[in-house]
């Protein structure tokens, strides 16, 4: 009876708790991280305090990725974020064995091959800041402003097709997001649809 | 090198030479690595005017699956670009019903095997040409398993005119056939949901094409966004509908406007899961109070505390109570010690007596009764019990009988250890008489309670108890407050007996609601059950049975008590409570009546619920509001919570009570509802009703 008793409370922590996990909002403090990425350089979330954030998902064999990478698209990015100060984390969430883990030898070699430009690849195969994040597609986007805020989640831009032809007629919604916070503005489309293949947890 | 040149050439040469139709047509069929794609039409064969089927045909490798429209957590919905003949038109593709489909912790909805995806395209009036006409199909689908592979192909079909049909192929007639069978049902405006925080509250009546005994029930909005694909739902079977708990996606709706989506029931038919569905369109509902936080923790234990103490002068209750200070006062001179221990044993008794009645009221909530504060009036059994136990209660304070030492007379035996005893079972006993008046006076903090976890509800009904025994155990500590009382003499006698009177009163209001909740027969044993009582306890004060005696009366009564009880249970729980002419309320005729483009005004009240009754006399049927009433064509709507109603009760909880009285103020048309406060005057009502 009495171990019932204190079952009570466990009980209501542990609901408590995962009602926190469940939801993610911009206009929200982003949940905070600590990943390690292809160096073995620790990045956490409240390092950045100060820069914005970006958090790019990534899977090299997806082909929603390809698109991006193929055309160019995602690498021009990253260029324009690193001039503005930004500070851009790809992370791999795919448990070994799935599709998209890597070594961090390869990871390197996939940034080398593909001149891409992130501050860091972050390797999370045990999911977890995946999971944090709900991240559920690759490419799914999601950017911190410089309070660690959450500001926008979702897309890369607004077609959802696998084709780099689409790239040039689609809103980018990450570049606008990025373009309208160096202006001191709100984020004008904060959630969008993030297209793509699953994420590859374990 | 230069022969391949020259191939080359000769290709290019035929490419351009070669008459259009050769290479225009594309196959009907495209085969990838995973699926087989085929371009299908109903008729081979077509006429003017006519609506003719077509689509395309998805066959899978095993574990392989496309999407539905909203594909969920991630994917891509098959995108179809039809070029049709001049004139014929493409309508939307109708949507199986799709399935959910795991990926680690994501969930998306799609298709496994085999499905079909029909438009239907509409052929102009006029003459057909001779030639055969084509139909082409540009198409886009993203293929998984774990990996995705998007695809995509082009796909033609030449139909010649209705005198060519050669027929439809049984195999093609029996897809298109098997394909409508999986389509959902038609919109069913029937449907509401809440949003409370990060879950979705929904419930959609279904008033047919209700399963029997579902094996899943999950809903699916039709765009992205609003629901959580990959979470999970909760769901209830009710008598005539499903209500379920739906996690929020990333963006929740904004609890204005209706959400539209399907309902998919899973049920297991011959050891194959058969999935069916219903597109639901769910109007939007006011959150609960639990998310608009009217009422702080803090308040609520306040509120609950004064309530407790102005329990002590209820009708039913302060006659208990001044035989338990009257005892303090024959005993003045006992030792301070022991009246401070009478003091705390009845508190105790009062606690004891609130945890029990939380703890039963908590755990037929948990296990999905509908309940809320007054269910202990709703139960005709237990308002008789009420009744008879008043009824005792009294005869005892007019001295028909008298049970030594134990219940009231406690105060004789102050001093006897046994004693202490005795004053708890006065606590217990002081709250059992309390229960009845609880309920018309402490809707806002037990409605509170009631909304939150277990440990805070238990907090407030504490707290209720504490502020209930308060009077009682300071007097024990301070029995020099009692000094103004005159000294005991015969008074006191006389007193008693007139205390009886408020016990009386309170068992007659009881048989009152008891007539409202049950037929006549069953009224008249009720009856029958109070002068059986009252002989049992005369003859209990004349004859002072003990031992086998005493077995053998008692004995007699409980068989009285069955006889009287049984009918009651036994009494159909669905009979109306009739109430005058006033139309019966439910949401549907809310609906129907808002809709139509009248104002709605709808009387959640109940017989036993005092507070409605003086809201009614005072407010609502006086001249002036009737006419206002009719003035404004106002529909009135009463829903009667004076039995057990899950649909009131429901409807009670989206605003935050948990008893009656609530008053509701419908506009027309579509649009939320005006609250109006607890206690209601004329011109609360006139002026509710000219913001309309």
């Amino acid at each position: 009876m009495l171990k019932r008793f204190f079952q009570i409370p466990l009980i209501i922590t542990v609901l408590y708790a995962c009602g926190s996990g469940a939801a993610l909002r911009v206009g929200e403090p982003a949940p905070g991280f600590e990943g390690v990425d292809t160096g073995g350089n620790v990045h956490r979330l409240a390092d950045y305090r100060g820069k914005t954030v970006v958090l790019e998902w990534t899977n090299h064999d997806c082909p929603y990725v390809r698109k991006h990478y193929g055309a160019g698209n995602m690498q021009a990015q990253q260029r324009e974020a690193a001039a503005q100060g930004v500070v851009w984390l790809s992370i791999i969430s795919s448990a070994p064995g799935k599709q998209g883990h890597v070594s961090p030898e390869a990871a390197e070699e996939l940034t080398r091959k593909r001149k891409a430009a992130p501050l860091a690849v972050i390797l999370d195969s045990e999911g977890r800041i995946g999971r944090a994040y709900h991240a559920r597609t690759t490419p799914h986007m999601f950017i911190i402003d410089a309070t660690g805020v959450l500001v926008y989640m979702g897309g890369m831009d607004s077609i959802s097709t696998a084709s780099p032809d689409d790239i040039p007629q689609a809103t980018q919604y990450v570049r606008a997001a990025l373009q309208e916070l160096a202006a001191g503005k709100p984020v004008s489309t904060p959630v969008t649809r993030p297209d793509g293949c699953s994420v590859k947890y374990r | 090198m230069k022969k391949r040149h020259l191939l080359k050439a000769a290709l290019l040469l035929a490419f351009i030479l070669a008459p259009p139709a050769l290479f225009a047509l594309d196959p009907a069929t495209v085969s990838t690595e995973h699926v087989t794609v085929t371009l299908v039409s109903e008729r081979s064969g077509i006429q003017p005017g006519q609506t003719l089927w077509i689509g395309l045909h998805f066959e899978l490798i095993p574990h392989w699956h496309i999407y539905w429209r909203n594909p969920g957590a991630s994917g891509s919905a098959p995108v179809i670009r039809w070029t049709l003949p001049e004139g014929w038109e493409a309508g939307e593709v109708h949507w199986p019903v799709p399935k959910r489909i795991r990926v680690g912790p994501l969930s998306n909805y799609g298709y496994e095997d085999s499905v079909a995806l029909l438009v239907p395209v509409q052929v102009p009036p006029s003459p057909l040409p001779a030639d055969p006409q084509t139909i082409t199909a540009n198409a886009e689908w993203l293929v998984c398993r774990v990996d995705c592979i998007p695809e995509s192909g082009r796909l033609t079909l030449e139909l010649g005119n209705a005198g060519s049909d050669s027929g439809t192929a049984t195999g093609t007639r029996e897809l298109f056939r098997a394909t409508r069978a999986q389509w959902p049902g038609a919109m069913r405006p029937a449907g509401t949901y809440r949003l409370d925080d990060d879950t979705l509250a929904i419930s959609v009546a279904m008033t047919d094409a209700m399963p029997r005994n579902p094996a899943d029930v999950w809903f699916a909005a039709t765009q992205w966004g609003p629901v959580d694909a990959s979470g999970a739902q909760r769901w209830a079977q009710g008598t005539t509908g499903f209500t379920l708990t739906v996690p929020t996606g990333d963006l929740p709706p904004d609890g204005n406007r209706p959400l539209e989506g399907l309902l998919v029931m899973e049920s297991v038919r011959d050891a194959t899961a058969v999935r069916s569905g219903h597109y639901v369109r769910l109007a939007a509902q006011p959150p609960a109070l639990s998310k608009n936080r009217d009422l702080t923790p803090m308040t609520a234990l306040v509120f609950a505390f004064l309530g407790g103490l102005i329990l002590n002068i209820m009708p039913c209750v302060l006659p208990v109570l001044s035989i338990k200070i009257l005892g303090f006062v024959r005993e003045a001179g006992a030792s301070r010690q022991r009246l401070a221990y009478h003091g705390l044993s009845y508190s105790a008794g009062v606690l004891s007596c609130f945890t029990v009645l939380a703890a039963v009221l908590l755990a037929l909530r948990a296990s999905g009764e509908s309940l809320g504060w007054g269910f202990q009036l709703q139960s005709p059994v237990l308002v008789t019990l009420l009744a008879y136990l008043m009824l005792l209660v009294g005869l005892n304070l007019a001295g028909v009988f008298s049970v030594g030492g134990t219940l009231m007379n406690a105060g004789q035996s102050l001093s006897r250890v046994g004693g202490l005893r005795g004053t708890f079972t006065t606590g217990v006993l002081a709250t059992v008489v309390a229960s009845p008046c609880t309920a018309p006076f402490m809707g806002a903090a037990l409605g509170y309670a009631i909304t939150r976890p277990a440990l805070e509800s238990l907090a407030v009904f504490l707290s209720l108890g504490a502020g209930f025994a308060l009077p009682v155990f300071l007097l024990g500590l301070f029995p020099a407050w009692l000094r103004f009382i005159p000294a005991p003499g015969n008074w006191m006698k006389r007193f008693q007996q007139a205390l009886a009177f408020p016990m009386f009163a309170t068992a007659a209001w009881l048989l009152w609601v008891l007539s409202q909740q049950t037929g006549s027969w069953v009224y008249g044993g009720a009856l029958a059950g109070l002068v059986a009582v009252a002989f049992v306890a005369w003859l209990f004060g004349q004859w002072r049975p003990g031992g086998w005696r005493l077995w053998l009366l008692g004995g007699c009564t409980a068989a009285a008590l069955v006889l009287v009880i049984g009918p009651m249970l036994a009494a159909d729980p669905a009979a109306q409570p009739h109430y005058g002419n006033d139309r019966p309320w439910s949401e549907q005729q809310v609906q129907e009546l808002t809709a139509a483009g009248r104002p709605v005004f709808v009387n959640f009240t109940a017989a036993w619920c005092i507070t409605c009754k003086v809201n009614e006399q005072l407010a609502l049927s006086t001249d002036n509001t009737r006419q206002l009433f009719e003035a404004r064509s106002i529909a009135y709507l009463v829903a009667d919570w004076t039995r057990r109603d899950p649909a009131i009760t429901r409807q009670l909880e989206r605003y935050g009570r948990s008893g009656v009285p609530l008053y509701l103020l419908y506009p027309p048309a579509d649009g939320q509802p005006l609250v109006l406060p607890q206690l209601l005057t004329e011109g609360i009502v006139a002026e509710a009703i000219g913001k309309l």
